[in-house]
């Protein structure tokens, strides 16, 4: 029984990384009806960030600065860098194209996303970087319930992935700029005739989006330790499929569809096989789409005829 | 009723309907080419392609070149496949490849020593079936989701399907199908008595079947099933309404091309006599795309042409640095020659590009010697014209990082801003561009060649969607 | 001549859709014989399109019955019905825009063709024949329209079109389906006085020259007035009145819909 807590815990740990990076494509979503395929790459820029601030400050092993300050400098340039490397992106590749059909702007992402792993490739080289966690963080110093450990690492990333997530819905229901986003994924044009800086409100958007993608790709590193590029290929399309599961462009869904992964993966590696947890996502991606397509918590899209 | 030489008229739009209707060719003589070629006819301009590619090998190429040949052969027969779904019905399929993987595993299960004892040995002629009709049973399955969902989320699923067909011939049945180190030792291409075992004369195999599936393409473009095709592209609900089937001529549609794909597997198979999981992953996906974006979707002879052209460029840069160079520095020029307007222009950017340069290296001489004590590293005569005016560090390494990373930032803005700073802005970026090159890219010529494909399909669609030789679209927001 | 009265082109019985808690349409009875030109009217959102849409295929009624020829099809996917014998037009103008003028036409000839692909590309005899037939069936629609769809247009892409001949070829492409009924959405929308005169005229010669019964949904009351053999006034999903033009537009409710409460306007309009 406890095994199934465990694997419940890890579960709910992936499941909020998932979340973070589902809630960046589902935001995008909403206002462009466009799936960022570079997101799950700005994903992996962050974990590198993580890294490279690590290193900076010493490497794992001898950190010169205390554990807790450090981490907020990774967290925080990496949702900074982050941030801003998705509002280029937006600014560079997918304006110019926003009233272009449908196919150039999910062409030209991909075109991006592959353009960004080679461009990690070519500067960084093809060795894992190792985060090295327990060095620098004392795994210990968690939370023992009976058999089933939380470790620090799990707990920090949990209790950030709500944090976030809170705010960010206080920011989209609560504020005024909330309520731009809200409007221009209505209805852009109808946005832009009421006064709304439609440009900046969907920068600010994948600002945002991208920002907790980065950070989600520091707290990946943290937890599965191997950063390479190409990690965020598979954390992207797992994070689409949250996004999908929960409903896409619906903020809760994506983040109750992150946790459903997150915990439907945990169970699969626990109990079947590792080898067959992508498959199970992938079937669980199909069988939504195909008995609920609107999500979870969506809303069916009415078309007029 | 007379409207020869009437101008555009208020409330008639004869003169409009009478001139060509809007088809943007390639500029200048390429553009001539263009309408020279459509005068001719499809069929004459096949015949002329398919002669020229199976004369090319007499003109004396070999070994390398002809490997490079073959590779971009199959990458083009795979375009014109994914020509049918992405193209000319408007399905984004990002599990092709996986329709290639099947042919080439089929074939190898069927046609190689890997199931039971001894293997079986089925000749060309009772594999080729097998194989295309299970190809057709699999796109009809991948294909039934496209039922219900739109274009992105098919995307999707299909992307994962491709996912899912690399772990599976990973992980699954190892003793059967090889594991990560797949199959080895497959039969060669039987046909008519003749055992294809050399280069050349897969080549050969090649350039026919190429010239074969076009032709029955095009017959099928001018039919019935084309239009359909076509119109289910256009606007599925007015298809439906129009007593197409809808959903059926979409799996029509995956079925074509996945038997087109598994076509070419086989062939890839033969030829390499060997087939591996990584064959059939994303990068060889993109290729086709790439390639396809390239020359332009919705049109056969662009598939292949995009397809040819990347692949060239793809293995070509492979070759040697110097070649690389030829074909990065020409690029840089052309795009110059093209984009620049007027002629003063130009030559004033080309000018302050030259003159900074020289500035620079003098300047990072005389700091110090070794920040020039490095070498170009293109090789032949451009490494030597570029000696004095490129800055190469003795340790270019982390010095071409920041460059890249500088001149990506560069690019993105030479983007965004205006006419005037955008001249002012170019010799930096060239100069900078050049070093990149010289530092880091040359260097590394196959992530280099990764880069460019990815480069590839950004600028497309965004200066020229519709591709080389593809037609402007339009689309009408519903 | 036979005493049993032939079973209506199209009759739609107690026809009802609701969407969640929306009605769209409540009980709707109607009937449209051969060579018939039945003009729906009633202000937006009454429910006109909804009804075409419920015809055709695209909508599955909540209660009721659609009856084709006698037989019911509702529920029927689009295609099927379109291939037995109800073409549409739309309201937002939905061409294939991309595609030839020709092929456009020809394009919706598939439901009627029967050649495989295999057949197809080897040019077998079947193929070839029907390949000719469609042509010449495509041909024949679009002179239909006399100089406006003329000869030198067929092989330009449809985008080239002018929004009126848009309109007309989108009408060429429901005739090549040879269809029985023709549903005519709003086709004088967005139109002068004098395209809208010709529409019209096309209307009534559809009927009289190619024998379709023909469904029509217009805002304008001169189209109306002059091709209706009968008028049905809809609002919020139901039917508030049927009959000619002059009873109809003068029926109270029916002028309330549109008007509120000032009849003189709308009588001026039948003249």
């Amino acid at each position: 029984m406890s095994f199934f807590f465990q694997e419940l815990v890890n579960g709910l740990t992936t499941g909020a990384l998932y979340s973070l990076v589902a809630l960046g494509f589902s935001m995008v979503y909403g206002v462009l009806k466009l799936l960022n395929f570079a997101h799950g790459d700005v994903y992996m820029i962050g974990a590198y960030v993580g890294f490279f601030v690590i290193q900076w400050f010493g490497g794992a092993a001898h950190v010169s600065i205390p554990v807790p300050l450090l981490l907020a400098i990774m967290f925080v340039l990496a949702a900074g860098l982050c941030g801003g490397l998705g509002v280029a992106i937006e600014r560079f590749a997918y304006r110019p194209l926003r009233d272009a059909p449908r196919i150039a702007p999910l062409i030209t992402a991909i075109g991006i996303s592959f353009f960004l792993e080679n461009a990690v490739l070519l500067l960084f080289g093809t060795q894992y970087r190792i985060y090295n966690t327990p060095e620098f963080i004392s795994l210990s110093s968690g939370i023992r319930i009976g058999s089933v450990t939380i470790d620090s690492v799990q707990i920090m990333v949990l209790v950030l992935s709500v944090v976030l997530m809170a705010g960010l819905q206080l920011l989209v229901n609560r504020t005024k700029w909330g309520k731009q986003v809200r409007a221009v994924a209505a209805d852009r044009e109808a946005a832009e005739m009421l006064g709304i800086n439609v440009n900046f409100t969907i920068s600010m958007t994948f600002f945002l989006g991208s920002a907790l993608a980065g950070v989600a790709g520091v707290m990946g590193g943290l937890l599965f330790n191997q950063v390479t590029n190409t990690i965020g290929f598979i954390v992207g399309l797992k994070a689409f499929t949250a996004a999908v599961v929960g409903g896409i462009g619906s903020l809760p869904g994506a983040m109750l569809g992150g946790l459903l992964i997150g915990l439907a993966e945990s169970f699969t590696i626990g109990y079947i096989s590792s080898t067959y947890s992508n498959l199970l996502v992938f079937a669980l991606l199909i069988i939504v789409l195909l008995v609920r397509p609107s999500g979870l918590l969506g809303r069916a899209q009415l078309q007029k005829v | 009723m007379s409207v020869e030489s009437q101008g555009p008229q208020v409330g008639a739009d004869e003169w409009v309907a009478r001139q060509a209707h809007r088809r943007e060719y390639l500029p200048s003589w390429l553009g001539r080419a263009q309408r020279a070629g459509e005068r001719v006819g499809w069929w004459p301009r096949l015949a002329v392609a398919g002669l020229a590619g199976l004369v090319l090998p007499l003109l004396g190429i070999g070994g390398f070149q002809l490997q490079v040949g073959i590779d971009a052969l199959v990458i083009a027969l795979l375009a014109v496949g994914l020509n049918i779904v992405v193209g000319w019905t408007g399905l984004l399929d990002l599990g092709y490849v996986a329709f290639f993987g099947f042919g080439a595993y089929g074939y190898a299960l069927l046609s190689s020593a890997q199931i039971g004892t001894t293997g079986i040995h089925l000749p060309y002629y009772l594999s080729l079936p097998i194989v295309l009709i299970g190809a057709a049973l699999l796109g009809l399955a991948v294909g039934l989701p496209s039922r219900r969902l739109s274009g992105d989320y098919l995307a999707i699923v299909t992307l994962f399907f491709g996912e899912a067909f690399v772990e599976f011939t990973n992980n699954v049945a190892p003793s059967k199908l090889g594991g990560p180190n797949g199959i080895t030792s497959i039969d060669p291409i039987k046909i008519f008595g003749i055992q294809l075992t050399t280069n050349a004369s897969y080549y050969y195999l090649l350039v026919i079947v190429l010239v074969v599936t076009m032709a029955v393409l095009r017959l099928l473009d001018t039919s019935r099933t084309g239009r359909a095709w076509r119109a289910v592209r256009e606007d599925p609900l007015a298809a439906a309404a129009m007593t197409i089937p809808v959903n059926r001529v979409k799996l029509l549609a995956f079925a074509c091309g996945a038997m087109v794909a598994a076509l070419a597997g086989t062939i890839y198979a033969a030829q390499q006599a060997s087939v591996f999981p990584t064959d059939f992953d994303t990068p060889i996906l993109i290729l086709i795309y790439a390639g396809l974006i390239l020359g332009g979707a919705g049109s056969i002879a662009g598939a292949v042409t995009g397809a040819l052209v990347v692949m060239v460029i793809y293995d070509g840069l492979l070759r040697s640095p110097a070649e690389a160079s030829y074909l990065f520095y020409g690029l840089i020029v052309l795009t110059l020659l093209a984009k620049l307007r007027p002629w003063r222009r130009l030559a004033l950017v080309l000018a302050a590009t030259v003159a900074l340069g020289f500035a620079a290296h003098a300047i990072a001489a005389a700091i110090s010697a070794s920040a020039v004590a490095g070498g170009p590293q293109s090789g032949g005569w451009i490494a030597d014209a570029l000696r004095y005016w490129v800055i190469v560090p003795a340790n270019a390494q982390v010095a071409g990082n920041f460059g890249f990373v500088v001149l990506i930032c560069l690019l993105v803005a030479l983007v965004q801003v205006s006419s005037r700073w955008r001249t002012i802005l170019l010799p930096p970026t060239l100069f900078l561009a050049s070093f990149v090159w010289e530092t880091r890219l040359v260097v590394e010529p196959s992530i280099t060649r990764q880069l460019m494909i990815g480069a590839i399909l950004i600028v497309m669609m965004n200066a020229r969607p519709q591709g080389l030789l593809g037609q402007r679209r339009v689309e009408v927001a519903t | 001549m036979s005493a049993e009265p032939a079973d209506p082109v199209l009759e739609l019985d107690q026809l009802s859709l609701s969407f969640g808690g929306l009605s769209a349409l409540s009980g709707l009875d109607l009937r449209v014989s051969d060579r018939e030109v039945v003009s729906v009217i009633g202000p937006n959102g009454a429910g006109k399109t909804t009804v075409f849409n419920v015809i055709t295929g695209v909508y599955q009624p909540s209660a009721g019955d659609v009856r084709f020829a006698g037989k019911s099809i509702a529920g029927q996917p689009p295609h099927v019905v379109a291939g037995l014998g109800v073409a549409r037009t739309f309201q937002t103008l939905r061409l294939f825009m991309n595609m030839s003028v020709i092929e456009n036409v020809m394009a919706a000839t598939y439901g009627r063709t029967k050649a495989m692909p295999w057949e197809s590309v080897l040019r077998l005899p079947r193929a070839r024949r029907e390949e000719r037939e469609v042509r010449a069936l495509a041909e024949e629609v679009l002179s239909f329209f006399g100089q406006r769809l003329a000869g030198y247009r067929w092989d330009q892409p449809a985008y080239s079109l002018s929004y009126a001949n848009r309109r007309r070829l989108e009408i060429a492409r429901a005739l090549a389906t040879r269809p029985r009924l023709l549903l005519l959405d709003e086709p004088a929308a967005g139109m002068n006085p004098a395209e809208t005169h010709e529409v019209t005229e096309l209307i009534g010669r559809l009927r009289d020259e190619r024998g379709v019964a023909i469904l029509v949904i217009e805002h304008d009351m001169h189209v109306v007035a002059g091709c209706s053999d009968r008028v049905v006034a809809l609002d919020h999903g139901v039917k508030v009145a049927e009959g000619g033009f002059d009873q109809v537009a003068s029926h109270p409710a029916v002028v309330e819909a549109y008007m509120g409460r000032h009849p003189e306007d709308l009588a001026e309009a039948a003249e």
